[in-house]
């Protein structure tokens, strides 16, 4: 059952590489046995978020028997459909796996605890911690990870991508638990970063505040310039116009910031503060952006979720058990050699809080369901 | 363009130049997707609820209870502004009392007590518990206190202020833990708990046995003049088990308290004797869909209670040789079985645009339906000394009686133009014993910019008699009155809530209330007929100074008087001064202390003693704070300056110099994650 699952968390994670690069898929097929008929509820989760996407449609097709006939006539009739046919298989054993994450005090060790957890319960094998600190020797490290036949890591933090950015070239890593990569580790193959994926926070921008039309961002290049691409296209899918602004310092940005509010027209603007530490400062810009958008009720919502207690209208933030579950789906992909899972990729493990006291500022009232979607709610009181 | 005035003024602080972005350390980046040091923890934990009406609110959290060392209820609502934990000054037993915005009475039946929301009042004092019971704080996941009045929501006895204990979930605990502790005074216990998810079923069990000598500090004149120890040890179990099936959920409780001490004594003479035993068990069961039908939502609950408060070994109220009425003494075991039944109906219906209403109803059955006194003398005319018998009849302490409450309450809360809204509520009770009562609740809250919540409150609120009160029978000289009303409080209150800046949290709450139909013994009965007046407020201060650094601090004042006398109502603090430090340092450890100031708590009218003086505690907790697996370590010290800390006892109780609390003591716990 575990292995079961965990070859599911595979595919879906191959799926979602897939789509992300080849935005001509349009039919997603997934095969399973019959007999794995009950674990089917793991992952049409996932699978049903991934069918919200405009121009995706998931097939499901249970075989009794994977010489099924059906299993052709379902490819002729998506062949007949003109679709194109990819097949992501996952399966196989990729042998024990070595986590490195930063050996840091409370209280964001219990970050990358949760995430271990969520990679312990996903993997087929066994799972060996390192903790990460200054006296990291690369040397013993490889020959030991030889020793345990160990070729793939799941690297956490900076400090974990940095040390596993050290080690033998064959070993496949996988990194996870980063907002910000920096360049000189970047060797890496697949990184699941902390980023919300900007087309899970228009959607929800767009769920919430159906008559938003437009959001603006100011950003550092340096720091988000891929991630402003995937909103580019994530705003298309939403129709939504993203009015991206760069700044390369403070300064520059806090004149950005005044004048979209100069400009802002509260009935269909919204602000996105994105993971940026040249554009979004806490001490300073972000209390005066908070009072400009209560002010003159243009909502905004953000990607770091201690913004929500401070009055963002909502904010994406990790599902940390998820995203070690999805580390693992996708060191397998990658240790499977398909290439579509590398580069990095925003975070799509997330959950939602919001602020209550500024969406009836705003007057947006969220539905019974969305309410109940929410994870964390502010004001505590 | 006013507006635009800070945003340009940021332009001039900022038009110095900025370097482009260092690099960021581990946390830096982290804080970008989690939040800073102070809130990662909300972000990695779980979903927090919304209050159930705008009102003065304090929640306290495990993590603040792990910072503060508190290793009971009582030590962590110590820490609640304007909120003072003094001891039962009514039969001089030890058990913690609760005194709110200067209502502090023997046994503080003005303050409801709920574990998960079911009430934990006895019927026979109408407080959570006659005797030292002591909740542990272990399987809590946070408490709830809400200051003024709750009746409008809650019933009976959310009068002063209401506490709501929530158990920790299997969400709450996720994984299994065993933890042992030892110190001063002979104290030890070791405890088990478990959370997580078996199959379809959610379970959460705890299991804590323990024991303590308690303290023995010296009582210098007794109600017979004698000096000696109080007598405050215990042994103790609780268990605790939660498990959740879909829509339903089932709660059991399990508190015994064994060879409990008996204080001073309940006549205020030394017994080192007596011996008490008290044994509760609470079961609920609860079924809740958020979606039962279009923008409504429906909880179901029904909820059983069984206490047995025994007298195990006699107690002693006056030893021989000290009454000649009396030669051989007055010993007696009065012993009572009480059980009750709730049943309720919670809907919440969210389908109007700016309404949402929440209604419920319910039935209460409440019963002291068994009692038992041997006893070695009468108190009827003429009292006199008789060997050792079963008292029956008017000789009894009490007979069994049993009250049954029907009730429902409607609530609105109106959001009538924006950042306005409108809470308005009301609530009838009707009563077996004493009949109908109805109370209402207001506030209205005005959101008047980003950083900065008013609120304007109103409310009424009422105590339900004890069945004391109302039916106590055995001494001519204290007779219950069936005919007595409940006490009535209405109170105003006003708050401001300012989040100064990210790291600075301020708010202050000023009330005024007036009681009415005061419950007192005027001759040989209780009587309503007393009337009180108080005002007062409470400023509070949350910051986060640096990352590794939060400073907590509160100060309290309150003024009440009692208006059949115009004194001083007496024994709650007039001032009370908190502060507490949390600095978190190394890899995993936290150093927090706490000092707390306990100032010019006035005699009540009649008692001519001095006032009682003023004190200052200080205490200190070390711990570990580790990941999942492993041992975790902490290490308390409380009054660390051994100040001699009292609290009042009655003018009428011959105890001349209070009810002394412990100095200097020690506590060293380990826990193992498995």
């Amino acid at each position: 059952m575990k292995l079961l699952f965990f070859r599911i968390l595979a595919v879906i994670s191959l799926v979602v590489a897939s789509f992300s690069t080849h935005a001509e898929v349009k039919h997603i097929a997934v095969i399973y046995a019959e007999g794995d008929d009950p674990a089917q509820q793991h992952f049409t989760g996932p699978l049903q978020s991934i069918d919200q996407f405009s121009g995706i449609e998931i097939l499901y097709l249970a075989l009794d028997d994977p010489d099924d006939p059906l299993l052709v006539n379902s490819s002729l009739l998506l062949a007949q459909r003109k679709a194109i046919i990819k097949l992501a298989t996952a399966g196989g054993s990729i042998g024990p796996i070595a986590v490195f994450y930063p050996d840091i005090g409370e209280p964001y060790r219990s970050v990358f605890s949760k995430i271990i957890e969520g990679i312990e319960e996903n993997a087929d094998a066994k799972v060996t911690r390192y903790a990460i600190g200054n006296n990291f020797n690369a040397e013993t490290v490889s020959s030991e990870l030889k020793q345990r036949d160990i070729r793939v890591i799941i690297a956490l933090g900076r400090n974990g991508l940095h040390a596993a950015s050290a080690l033998d070239k064959n070993i496949v890593v996988v990194a996870g638990g980063i907002v910000s990569v920096p360049a000189s580790d970047e060797r890496s193959s697949t990184i699941l970063s902390l980023a919300p994926d900007p087309a899970l926070l228009f959607a929800k921008l767009k769920s919430l505040a159906p008559k938003t039309q437009r959001v603006h961002v100011v950003f550092d290049p340096r720091q988000n310039a891929w991630l402003i691409k995937l909103a580019r296209e994530a705003a298309r899918s939403q129709g939504l116009e993203l009015l991206t602004y760069e700044a390369g310092d403070l300064k520059n940005a806090a004149a950005i910031y005044n004048s979209i509010f100069a400009n802002a027209d509260p009935r269909h603007d919204a602000l996105w503060l994105p993971q940026d530490s040249t554009t979004v400062d806490e001490s300073v810009v972000l209390p005066l952006v908070l009072q400009e958008s209560w002010a003159r009720g243009i909502p905004v919502f953000s990607s770091n979720v201690a913004h929500v207690k401070r009055g963002a209208l909502f904010a994406l933030y990790p599902d940390n058990i998820e995203l070690g579950r999805n580390l693992v789906a996708s060191a397998v992909g990658l240790a499977s050699g398909n290439p579509d899972v590398r580069g990095v990729l925003p975070l799509r493990n997330v959950l939602t809080a919001f602020n209550t006291r500024t969406a009836s500022h705003l007057g947006l009232t969220p539905s019974p369901a969305q309410k109940r979607s929410f994870s964390l709610l502010f004001p505590e009181q | 363009m006013q507006r635009l005035r800070p945003l340009s003024a940021l332009l001039l602080v900022t038009a110095s130049g900025l370097v482009a972005a260092q690099p960021l350390t581990e946390e830096e980046d982290l804080a970008q997707a989690y939040g800073d040091k102070n809130f990662v923890s909300i972000a990695t934990g779980t979903r927090q609820l919304l209050s159930k009406a705008p009102s003065s609110a304090t929640v306290i959290t495990a993590e603040t209870i792990a910072n503060m060392g508190a290793r009971t209820v009582s030590q962590a609502l110590e820490a609640v502004p304007g909120l003072h934990v003094s001891r039962n000054n009514l039969q001089n037993i030890y058990t913690p009392t609760y005194g709110m915005r200067g209502i502090l009475t023997g046994t503080s039946p003005q303050v409801l007590m709920m574990v998960n929301g079911i009430p934990r009042t006895s019927v026979y004092l109408g407080n959570p518990d006659e005797q030292m019971v002591e909740l542990p704080v272990d399987n809590i996941a946070r408490i709830e206190v809400i200051r003024g009045p709750g009746s409008a929501i809650y019933g009976a006895d959310a009068f002063a202020g209401t506490i709501n204990i929530i158990t920790k979930t299997a969400d709450d605990i996720d994984g299994t833990s065993i933890a042992g502790g030892g110190g001063s005074f002979d104290s030890w216990d070791t405890w088990f708990q478990h959370g997580g998810r078996h199959g379809d079923l959610d379970v959460a069990a705890y299991f804590k046995v323990g024991s303590t000598d308690g303290q023995r500090r010296i009582i210098r004149h007794d109600a017979i003049g004698r000096s000696g120890p109080v007598n405050v040890g215990y042994d103790s179990v609780d268990g605790q088990l939660d498990i959740g099936y879909g829509n339903f959920r089932w709660r059991t409780s399990y508190t015994l308290r064994r060879d409990v001490g008996t204080g001073v004594g309940i006549f205020g003479a030394l017994d080192p004797t007596g011996k008490i035993r008290s044994e509760r068990l609470s079961s609920d069961l609860s079924w809740s869909d958020a979606n039962f039908a279009r923008d409504f939502s429906l909880t179901l609950q029904a909820a059983f209670m069984h206490l047995a408060n025994e007298v195990t070994t006699p107690l002693v109220v006056i030893p021989g040789g000290v009454d000649p009425t009396f030669p051989d003494g007055m010993i007696g075991d009065p012993s009572k079985w009480e059980r009750q039944a709730r049943f309720s109906a919670t809907g919440v219906y969210s389908g109007f645009a700016t309404h949402r209403i929440r209604l419920g109803l319910g039935h209460d059955n409440l019963e002291i339906y068994k009692t038992r006194e041997n006893k070695n003398f009468t108190l009827l005319p003429p009292p006199s000394q008789l060997p050792m018998y079963r008292a029956s009849g008017a000789n009894l302490f009490l007979s069994p009686h049993e009250r049954r409450v029907n009730y429902f309450y409607l609530q609105d809360e109106w959001n009538f133009a924006p950042d306005w809204t409108l809470t308005g509520g009301i609530r009838r009770d009707l009563y077996s014993d004493f009949g109908g009562t109805t109370n209402p609740r207001l506030a209205l809250v005005w959101e008047a910019r980003h950083d900065l919540t008013v609120k304007l409150m109103y409310g009424s609120a009422f105590r339900a008699p004890s069945f004391v009160e109302l039916y106590a029978t055995g001494n001519p000289l204290i007779m219950g009155n069936p005919n007595l009303r409940p006490e009535k409080i209405d109170t105003l209150e006003a708050a401001v809530t300012w989040q100064v800046n990210r790291d600075l949290q301020t708010s202050l709450s000023l009330f005024q209330h007036k009681i009415t139909d005061i419950i007192s013994q005027i001759g040989d009965t209780y009587r309503n007929g007393g009337k009180q007046k108080g005002h007062g407020g409470e400023l509070e201060v949350n910051w986060a100074a640096t990352d590794n650094l939060r400073l907590t601090g509160h100060y309290a004042y309150q003024k009440n008087t009692d208006e059949t006398t115009d004194h001083d109502a007496g024994y709650a603090p007039h001032h009370q001064l908190y502060a507490r430090a949390d600095w978190r340092f190394g890899s995993g450890w936290m150093l927090s202390g706490q000092v707390n100031r306990v100032a010019d708590r006035k005699r009540a009218w009649g008692d001519t003693r001095p006032a009682l003086p003023d004190y200052t505690s200080t205490d200190l907790t070390l711990r570990s704070i580790r990941p999942r697996q492993g041992w975790d370590f902490s290490l308390s010290v409380y009054n660390l300056f051994n100040a001699d800390i009292r609290e009042p006892s009655r003018a009428d109780s011959g105890i001349i110099y209070d009810l002394p609390l412990p100095g200097r003591s020690f506590w060293l716990q380990a826990r193992y994650n498995l």
